[in-house]
């Protein structure tokens, strides 16, 4: 059960699988750096993408880039449409804290009791055969699928990286992290840099759900459990920090795959409950990671 | 005449969850979305002391009301501990997690649910007793949780909610207050679970999932947190719509989602329209 080349298995599958929560986390984790909202509404936005991408995919045959285009058109004009017509007016009727975790846990369950009536509760998935090219490689099996999911994640995280450390907006981005009050005496416009925010994080999300949907199925209560799959990156990277929470959301991939070998099946959607409580119990904080990451 | 009975029941029941959740989240301000859990878990006890031990069933009641109340200082010590924001958080897990442990537990009933549950009355007046045994028993939540709210100890409450830092500063123990109404709350809801659970003596896990947080919530945002009254309004208003609903003859496919989507769109519609809800006064009223 132990032995190597099935070790080196499960580790390969789980680091390959782990490319749509990294996006996940990466994108809940940035909003939350820069618009302090634990924004549950990624939920629904991650259900909108891959079921707009589903029915322009398979139900009126566009070609995958135009229906990948359309799902990141519907998560990017609803995120927009929730930052400005919802989180923004909270905000300016300087509403509690408490208020803005109901609107976007309620606006998450919306969506999906909407999917749930157009599209039903049976799983769907992207294509119609979930099977990709395999390679052996020293014993490990390696799909096409891992492969191309590896350097799109990779590809769409240093674009991102990118554009935060090198452009203007980036910067904007940082500077209404650390102060808003004070980025905006400096002429920065903090609604702009949270709404940059929410664009950013749907797009990210609509490329984790795109690569989800061509790998597995989903339902639309799905979302919000991946979701907690990336708060619990979050917080276990250490709030306020992409990288930790992109490095937690693999780990936590790892652990769920390698759980197969000493847990009984039957338990295994228990134990990203069971996480969650380890880590709010012994690293509230998250880990520490070197000064030099936390900053990005 | 069974069937008026059935409603009442459910309206006794929908206002214990709704006055009791009230009590955290309108009146402690903490957000949590597992009140069904608690609900579900003093359910499952009574429902198991009663099928599998024969304990009497109003004792039974009692220890599932207390074991839920016993289990949400579970959930709240680790995620307080550290902020409110967590406690969102750990809930999610919490229900999700526990739904996924009871449909894995055999001698529960697992996935496909607990039936043979014994009935708290029997004989032919067992409805009518019933829904005045529900009735007196939300009136008492009703007025435990005002009382609770409006004397001393209410005053605390509240100002721990308005201003934590302040409170603490005074010297008192934010943190027992907090893990106390979530304890009582959730024992609260516990109670409505395990008379829920001894009138309809079937349960499935199914039933306590995230359409019944948003249920819960709808009655309380709707009815007007922080009130006393809020919640019987909001309760009555949200198993009354349902009902109604239901002569529409709609397939059940249609049917939850449709329900689904009238509770949080109501949420919505109250968040922005009337964050104070029916009872509440408006801001500057």
């Amino acid at each position: 059960m132990f032995d190597l080349p099935v070790l080196l298995q499960i580790l390969w599958t789980s680091v390959a699988t782990s490319t749509c929560y990294v996006l996940f986390a990466v994108a809940f984790a940035l909003t939350l750096k820069v618009a302090q909202v634990w924004n549950f509404v990624q939920a629904g936005t991650m259900g909108l993408a891959f079921y707009a991408m589903f029915a322009a995919m398979l139900g009126w045959g566009w070609p995958h880039p135009a229906g990948f285009a359309f799902g990141l058109g519907i998560a990017v004009a609803v995120s927009m449409a929730v930052e400005v017509w919802g989180y923004r007016v909270l905000r300016r009727r300087r509403s509690s804290a408490l208020l803005l975790f109901i609107f976007a846990i309620v606006v998450a369950e919306f969506i999906a009791y909407l999917l749930s009536l157009v599209f039903g509760t049976e799983p769907q998935s992207l294509t119609k055969s979930l099977t990709s090219e395999v390679y052996l490689v020293g014993g490990v099996a390696i799909s096409s699928w891992d492969l191309n999911a590896l350097a799109v994640t990779a590809a769409a995280c240093a674009a991102l990286f990118a554009f935060l450390r090198f452009t203007r907006q980036g910067q904007f981005l940082y500077a209404v992290a650390d102060n808003g009050d004070l980025a905006e005496l400096y002429g920065i416009s903090a609604n702009r840099a949270y709404l940059i925010a929410m664009v950013i994080a749907a797009a990210l999300v609509s490329v984790g759900v795109y690569l989800y949907g061509t790998r597995a199925s989903m339902i639309p209560n799905a979302p919000l459990e991946l979701m907690l799959l990336a708060v619990i990156a979050t917080i276990l990277g250490g709030i306020g920090s992409l990288v930790g929470a992109g490095v937690a959301a693999v780990f936590l991939s790892v652990l769920q795959s390698a759980s197969i070998l000493v847990i009984p099946s039957q338990w295994q959607s228990s134990l990203t409950y069971f996480v969650l409580f380890a880590v709010i119990l012994f690293f509230p904080t998250g880990f520490r990671v070197p000064a030099w990451l936390r900053r990005r | 005449m069974e069937y008026i009975y059935s409603v009442l029941i459910l309206i006794g029941i929908y206002t214990i969850m709704a006055a009791s959740f009230n009590l955290i989240i309108g009146y402690g301000g903490l957000i949590s979305i597992a009140h069904p859990i608690f609900f579900a878990l003093a359910a499952y006890a009574s429902a198991l002391l009663n099928l599998r031990l024969g304990v009497p069933i109003p004792l039974a009641i009692l220890i599932g009301a207390l074991f839920s109340a016993g289990m949400s200082v579970m959930l709240s010590l680790p995620s307080l501990r550290v902020s409110g924001d967590y406690l969102l958080i750990a809930s999610i897990g919490f229900q999700l997690g526990f739904i996924e442990v009871i449909k894995n537990i055999e001698f529960a009933g697992a996935a496909s649910g607990l039936t043979g549950i014994g009935s708290l009355y029997s004989g032919p007046t067992r409805s009518l007793a019933f829904t005045v045994t529900v009735l007196v028993a939300a009136a008492a939540v009703v007025w435990l949780v005002h009382w609770l709210t409006h004397g001393e100890y209410g005053r605390a409450i509240q100002a721990m909610r308005d201003d934590e830092e302040c409170f603490a500063s005074l010297g008192r123990n934010a943190m027992a207050i907090k893990i106390t109404i979530f304890a009582v709350g959730s024992g609260l809801a516990g109670l409505a679970g395990a008379l829920y659970a001894h009138y309809f003596q079937f349960l499935s896990p199914e039933q306590f999932g995230i359409v019944q947080s948003a249920l819960i919530l709808t009655m309380v945002v709707v009815g007007g947190m922080g009130t006393t009254l809020g919640p019987i309004v909001g309760a009555l208003l949200l198993t009354a719509l349902p009902q109604a609903i239901t002569f529409l003859n709609m397939p059940p496919s249609v049917m939850a989602p449709v329900q689904g989507m009238l509770y949080t769109g109501l949420v919505l519609v109250f968040l922005f329209v009337r964050p104070a809800g029916l009872v509440g006064k408006k801001a500057g009223q």
